[in-house]
């Protein structure tokens, strides 16, 4: 295993470890999603939800539980010292991005294995929406990854840090936002499912997640110098 | 008479839908313009403002060098024995 | 030395605004369907063109900040993106103007270009507090350039994503359906943009050129011993 590979994996499997023996953020982000669930039930007055309503109610939910994770994404390293450990390391430095972006993608997962089925189970008429909303969920995820760590690793040194994530990754997230809930949409829609566009939207989301993978990748170094 | 009342009845700009449109979004570009360009007024007072200190501190600096080389000997810094000997001041004088 | 060229620059943006605004009131021709309202078109689509720009600027600035370490990078970058704030607040306002002289909306949400403009503006007006938010110096230098890398490349992204959201489409006026711009109109507009592109130029220089004098003055004191001055900003970043 090359070093970096190694230091991703290691750096993985800390983070993963410690959400498992801590349980931090895998229960808030789904308790969070399903009370949301509710008050949008009452919010919106309507206890069934089709088409671009239910896309919307998903989509803004599994947005705001993840800004809860990505908050806490880097609160670790940083009252710990693990940035400087990073920095020391005769590793590249790239592999905390990545295993930190993979780390909150299992967190995602686990939350949406949770969060879709209660959504289904409050709102929609069938589950025949859920198969072919795993492929932009899977997307989505990588996309949300991506920019939520490297927006999370910068706010984490600042301060207000709780109110940098939401304010700078909101408009970010926007193009993925609108990818995800134009593919979503017309899968649940009252007369069926349709695919219409899927194949566009997904490219969109696939190209989304490209480019700020990619950014992210090359800028985290200059992220972590002292 | 009738040309003046010609002149007084033309509209400013041309009545037509969006006349009043276009002379608003033309206002309002001038007026950023011009509140632009008010903020870096404030900021040329500014420096103006801190060039003239700094002018005066140098001008006081420069005078005080002018009189030390003016009367040669006299200002420099030897103390005299009487003077080592005589209490100094805050210096032996505080805790 | 950053007013050197900037007599000749600014000369050059108030000819070159002469000759647009009398091309626009004189020559260019009125347009068929939206009358004497579709004059704003010679403002606004250059405000928001010569904006979006100006971000994409501010990034490449941004990108070299980084790969050079030279902090004069990041004052570039900073007014670039401040400049082209400024400009896309004009771009929307007037955005909206023509909005409700056309629509008789002051704002609309199926109209691609307008909605992206407005989300691409959010985002960079993120950037203030974002940068007053890091303390260090060094730190918010590098930070702010990994922001202006990231919200540059989000530009075309976004515009992309929401062009394909949304089936109307925006006064298309470069491809109408007689299937383009007639050629007076054309050389109107193209006078109008090097105009704004001229005068983001000049603005750029000349909110150099006073941050330059500022830090020259802050030199001057230290070289002097003197009391500092007023606190300057927590985020501009100084020019030496």
């Amino acid at each position: 295993m090359t070093p970096s590979r190694a230091a991703f994996a290691a750096i993985l499997g800390k983070d993963l470890r410690t959400e498992l023996r801590t349980l931090q953020s895998l229960p808030a982000m789904a308790l969070f999603a399903t009370t949301s669930f509710v008050i949008f039930r009452f919010g919106l007055n309507r206890s069934h939800l089709a088409g671009s309503l239910a896309a919307g109610v998903l989509w803004v939910t599994l947005l705001f539980a993840a800004v809860l994770a990505i908050n806490r994404l880097f609160v670790a390293e940083r009252e710990e010292g693990g940035f400087d450990a990073i920095r020391l390391a005769p590793i590249d430095r790239s592999a905390l991005f990545t295993a930190k972006a993979a780390a909150l993608i299992v967190y995602l997962a686990a939350l949406e294995l949770v969060a879709v089925p209660i959504f289904a189970l409050f709102f929609l008429s069938s589950a025949a929406s859920l198969p072919p909303l795993i492929l932009v969920l899977a997307l989505a995820d990588v996309g949300l990854a991506a920019t939520g760590t490297l927006i999370s690793s910068m706010a984490v040194n600042s301060r207000a840090r709780d109110l940098l994530v939401p304010l700078v990754l909101l408009p970010l997230v926007v193009p993925l936002m609108i990818a995800a809930t134009a593919a979503t949409e017309p899968l649940m829609l009252l007369g069926g499912v349709s695919y219409h566009r899927f194949g566009t939207w997904l490219m969109i989301l696939g190209l989304y997640d490209l480019i700020f993978a990619l950014l992210g990748y090359a800028v985290f170094d200059f992220l972590l110098e002292d | 008479m009738g040309v003046l009342g010609w002149i007084v009845a033309t509209p400013a700009v041309p009545n037509d839908i969006g006349g009043h449109y276009v002379a608003a979004a033309y206002i309002v570009f001038i007026l950023l313009l011009l509140i632009y360009v008010a903020i870096m007024a404030a900021k040329l007072a500014r420096i103006e403002k801190g060039l003239g200190e700094v002018a005066e501190i140098a001008e006081a600096r420069k005078a005080e060098a002018d009189a030390d080389q003016a009367a040669p000997g006299r200002g420099s810094e030897e103390p005299s024995i009487s003077d080592s000997l005589a209490p100094h001041g805050s210096r032996g004088g505080g805790a | 030395m950053y007013g050197k060229g900037l007599r000749p620059l600014s000369i050059a943006t108030v000819v070159m605004f002469a000759v647009t605004l009398s091309l626009v009131f004189f020559y260019a021709p009125i347009e068929a369907d939206q009358g004497f309202l579709q004059k704003i078109f010679y403002l606004h689509v250059p405000l928001a063109i010569v904006s979006l720009c100006g971000f994409v600027i501010g990034g490449i600035f941004a990108v070299l900040h980084l790969r050079r370490d030279d902090p004069r990078w990041d004052a570039y970058s900073y007014v670039a993106i401040h400049i082209s704030v400024i400009f896309a607040v004009g771009g929307l306002i007037t955005g909206s103007i023509w909005a409700k002289g056309s629509w008789g909306h002051w704002w609309v949400w199926n109209e691609p270009t307008l909605v992206s403009f407005l989300i691409v503006f959010l985002l960079y007006a993120t950037y203030y507090p974002f940068r007053y938010a890091i303390e260090d110096r060094q730190r918010q230098a590098r930070y702010a350039s990994v922001f202006a890398i990231t919200a540059g490349a989000f530009v075309p992204l976004n515009f992309l994503a929401v062009r394909m959201s949304a089936s109307l489409v925006h006064p298309r006026v470069f491809a109408t359906a007689e299937g383009g711009l007639p050629g007076s109109m054309m050389f109107t507009f193209l006078c109008a943009l090097a105009s704004m592109a001229l005068l983001w130029t000049t603005l750029v220089k000349f909110e150099l050129s006073a941050k330059s004098a500022q830090g020259q003055l802050k030199r001057l004191r230290r070289a002097l011993d003197a009391p500092s001055g007023p606190p300057a900003s927590r985020i501009a970043p100084e020019v030496n």
